[in-house]
C-alpha cells in the first residue's frame, strides 16, 4: 500500500524554483532517505510533506488523501528537527506529551503512553529534566520520543543526527532503524550524508538543485548510477572519473594519454565520456578481465583495516581502495589494474550513464 | 611610585582602579543622595536649616504628617491608577504590536523602527503636543469624538477633575508603548522558529501556540518590561508638569509630583523626602522582582 505519493510537485520561492517536478511514491512501512548536497531541496521537500511549506503546484497524498492546503496538525505526521526544537520551558515528560495534552486525552492514557515511549528510548529517569539539563544525545531522544508518542502515519526526520558526535551518530543510526521496524512506521529521512542514507534506508532519493536525480534501493544506486552526479555522490571514497574519447576505429582512449580501454560496446566515433571507476574495483594486482595502466603513487591513507592509495593516472588523481596494510610507498611506479566488468561510462555532455 | 604604576598597568591594580572608580561613582551619586534623603525624611528641614546638617530629629513624624494630609488618599489612589493602567495598556498594546511586527510582511522592520520616534522625544515635548490634542476648545481629540458622534459634548480633558488623571495616563501610555514593543520584539525574535513549527506539528493552533509557547518563553522579558515600566512610570514627571501640574485640585496628582511640590514649591523638604523614601521602598520591591525574573531566561 502506498503511504505517501508525491505527484509532479513544484515549489517556487519568488523567482527561485526550489522543487522541480518531483515524483516519489513511498510504500507503507518503508524507510526513505532524501539525500543530496546542501541547497538541493531535500529539506524543503520534507517541510512540504509536513505542511510547513506551501506547494506551488502538484499533489501530495498521505494515506490516499490529498493534503494540499491542509495545516500540519491535520496531516498526522511527526517530525524530528535538526535542532530538536524541544520546548525549552517544559520538562522531558511535558515535551513528549504536549500533543496528547492538546488533544485532551485522558490522564491515564497520557502518562501510560509517555512512560512507554520514555522507556523505549531509555529516558525513564530523565522525565523531570528540562532540555537544557540534557546532553545532545538525550535531547535527540526526547525529540524522537515526542514523535513516537503520537503514533503518527509518517515520521519525518530532518538531519536528526548531524549535531551528534561521530560515535553517537553511528549508534543512533541503528537505533532509529530498529525503532522504525518496531513501530512499523513509514519514515522519510533527510540527510546530506550518503553513508547514513545507504545504511538506513530501503529507498534512497538523490536530489540536486530541486530535481530528483535518481531513486531506488541503496545498492541499485551504487551499482547502476543514472548519471555522473549520482555516481560521484554515492559511495565513499567517491568514484574516480577519467575523461576519454572514442577514436575513429571505435576504441575508447584516455585523454592526455594514449591508453586504450578495451570495451566491447558499439559507440560512435568522436563521442566523449567520463569513465567511472569505483576505488574498490581498482587493484595493484592482476584480476579477472582487467587491463593495466602505468600509475604513480602520490599518497597513501591507511585506516588500519583499509588502505586508500592516491595515484596519478594520465595526469588525473585516482583513488584505489584495498583491504589490509599499505603495500606501496609514495613515489612508487605501479601497474594499475582496472576491472573492466565494473566500469561505468557517462556521456560528457549530458552526464547520463551510457 | 614606579611600583604603583606597574601594578596599575600590569597587575591587579588595574582591576582595583576600575572597581574603585565604579564604586566611587555609586557612592557619590547613588548611595549618598539616597542615605541623605532618608536622613532628611527623619528630620525637620525647612529653608532655614537647609544648609546645616545638624537639624532636629523628629523620627517618623514626617511620615505621620504625610498620611494625615487630606489629599494623601487621593494621591495614593491616583498613583496606583496611574501605574496600573499605564502598565496594563502599554504592555498589552506594546505586546500586540510586537507580535504584529513579528509577522513577515514588507516593510515590517522599517515600520517598527518608526515607532521609536515617539520614544526618543523628550516627555516635555510629548506633553506639549498632547496638551494641544487634549485642548477642550480646539483639540483634535474632541473634534474627532464629537464629529464621529462618540461624545455628545466637548470633554475638558485637562481641566475636568474627573478625567484629568486619565488624560495624563493616555499620554503616558502612548509614550511607553515603543519601549514595550521594542523590548518584547527582541524577546519574540529570540524564540526559535522551529519550536513553533514543532508545536504546529504537535497539533497546536495559533492561540494555543501563543498560550503554551510564546507566553512562557517570554516570561523573563515580560517580567523585565513590567518592572522597568513600573519604575519609569513612577519616574514620570515631565509629562505631568507639561499637562496638568497635578491639577485641577490634585485630581491628577501622583506621588512623584507631590514629592516635588513639597520639596521645591512649598519647601517642606522633609515631607518631600518622606514621600520619595516611600517610593524608593516600593521601587526596591519591584527591582527585586525584576532581578528574579531575569533568572528565568531560557537558553535554546
Amino acid at each position: 500500500m502506498l503511504q505517501i505519493e508525491i505527484d509532479h510537485l513544484n515549489k517556487h520561492y519568488g523567482g527561485f524554483h526550489a522543487l522541480k517536478d518531483v515524483n516519489i511514491s513511498i510504500k507503507q512501512g518503508s524507510f526513505v532517505a532524501l539525500v543530496g548536497p546542501s541547497g538541493c531541496g531535500k529539506s524543503t521537500l520534507l517541510r512540504t510533506l509536513a505542511g510547513l511549506e506551501k506547494t506551488s503546484s502538484g499533489d501530495v497524498r498521505i494515506a490516499g488523501r490529498s493534503v494540499i492546503g491542509k495545516p500540519p496538525r491535520e496531516r498526522d505526521v511527526a517530525m524530528v528537527f535538526q535542532s530538536y526544537a524541544l520546548y525549552p520551558h517544559m520538562d522531558v515528560e511535558h515535551n513528549m506529551n504536549y500533543s496528547m495534552r492538546l488533544k485532551r486525552r485522558p490522564k491515564e492514557e497520557i502518562s501510560e503512553r509517555t512512560r512507554t515511549a520514555a522507556e523505549t528510548l531509555g529516558l525513564g529517569n530523565l522525565l523531570d529534566r528540562l532540555p537544557k539539563a540534557l546532553s545532545g544525545g538525550q535531547r535527540q531522544r526526547v525529540a524522537m520520543g515526542r514523535a513516537i508518542v503520537r503514533n503518527p502515519k509518517v515520521f519525518l526526520f530532518d538531519e536528526p543526527l548531524s549535531n551528534l558526535d561521530a560515535a553517537l551518530r553511528v549508534h543512533m543510526r541503528s537505533e532509529i532503524r530498529k525503532l522504525h521496524e518496531r513501530l512499523n512506521a513509514t519514515s522519510v529521512y533527510v540527510t546530506h550524508d550518503q553513508v547514513e542514507a545507504m545504511t538506513m534506508a530501503d529507498h534512497v532519493v538523490v536530489m540536486r538543485a530541486g530535481v530528483v536525480e535518481q531513486q531506488g534501493s541503496p545498492l541499485d544506486l551504487y551499482d547502476r548510477p543514472a548519471n555522473r552526479f549520482v555516481a560521484g555522490f554515492i559511495g565513499s571514497p567517491a568514484m574516480n572519473f577519467l575523461p576519454a574519447t572514442v577514436t575513429d576505429n571505435g576504441a575508447l582512449v584516455l585523454d592526455n594519454d594514449s591508453t586504450q580501454i578495451g570495451l566491447n560496446r558499439d559507440i560512435a566515433a568522436g563521442c566523449q565520456f567520463w569513465i567511472g571507476m569505483r576505488p574498490e574495483h581498482l587493484s595493484l594486482k592482476p584480476c579477472v578481465n582487467d587491463m593495466a595502466i602505468d600509475a604513480t603513487v602520490t599518497g597513501i591513507e591507511s585506516t588500519g583495516s583499509m588502505t586508500f592509495v592516491v595515484l596519478e593516472v594520465a595526469s588525473q588523481p585516482v583513488v584505489l581502495a584495498h583491504s589490509g596494510r599499505p603495500v606501496t610507498r609514495r613515489g612508487d611506479h605501479v601497474r594499475l589494474h582496472i576491472s573492466l566488468d565494473n566500469l561505468h561510462l557517462f556521456d560528457r555532455e549530458t552526464e547520463l550513464a551510457a | 611610585m614606579q611600583g604603583i604604576i606597574r601594578t596599575i598597568r600590569d597587575g591587579s591594580g588595574f582591576d582595583i582602579l576600575l572597581l574603585g572608580l565604579a564604586l566611587l561613582y555609586l557612592i557619590i551619586f547613588s548611595a549618598f543622595p539616597i542615605v541623605y534623603n532618608i536622613i532628611m525624611s527623619l528630620q525637620t528641614v525647612d529653608m532655614f536649616t537647609l544648609t546645616s546638617f545638624n537639624r532636629p530629629f523628629v523620627g517618623l513624624q514626617n511620615y505621620y504628617d504625610i498620611f494625615s494630609q487630606p489629599v494623601a488618599g487621593t494621591i495614593f489612589w491616583n498613583t496606583v491608577k496611574f501605574v496600573f493602567l499605564s502598565i496594563v495598556f502599554q504592555l498589552s498594546i506594546g505586546f500586540g504590536l510586537a507580535l504584529f511586527f513579528q509577522q513577515d510582511f514588507p516593510g515590517a522592520s522599517y515600520l517598527r523602527g518608526l515607532f521609536l520616534a515617539g520614544w526618543i522625544m523628550p516627555a516635555l515635548v510629548v506633553g506639549a503636543i498632547w496638551k494641544w490634542l487634549f485642548a477642550g476648545d480646539f483639540g483634535v481629540i474632541n473634534y474627532a469624538l464629537t464629529s464621529l458622534g462618540i461624545a455628545d459634548d466637548r470633554i475638558f480633558w485637562l481641566s475636568d477633575p474627573n478625567v484629568a488623571l486619565y488624560a495624563v495616563i493616555i499620554a503616558n501610555i502612548w509614550l511607553g508603548i515603543p519601549f514595550n514593543m521594542i523590548l518584547l520584539s527582541v524577546g519574540l525574535a529570540s524564540i526559535p522558529r522551529d519550536v513553533y513549527e514543532a508545536a504546529e506539528l504537535d497539533g497546536a493552533g495559533a492561540f494555543e501556540r501563543f498560550r503554551s509557547i510564546t507566553l512562557p518563553l517570554m516570561r523573563a522579558q515580560l517580567g523585565a518590561v513590567i518592572s522597568l515600566g513600573v519604575i519609569f512610570t513612577l519616574q514620570q514627571f515631565d509629562l505631568i508638569a507639561a499637562l496638568t501640574q497635578g491639577g485641577p485640585a490634585d485630581s491628577s496628582n501622583v506621588a512623584q509630583y507631590w514629592s516635588w511640590q513639597f520639596s521645591f514649591q512649598t519647601y517642606e523638604i522633609s515631607l518631600g523626602s518622606a514621600v520619595s523614601v516611600l517610593m524608593i521602598i516600593f521601587v526596591i520591591v519591584v527591582a527585586a522582582v525584576y532581578v528574579r525574573s531575569t533568572r528565568h531566561e531560557h537558553s535554546y
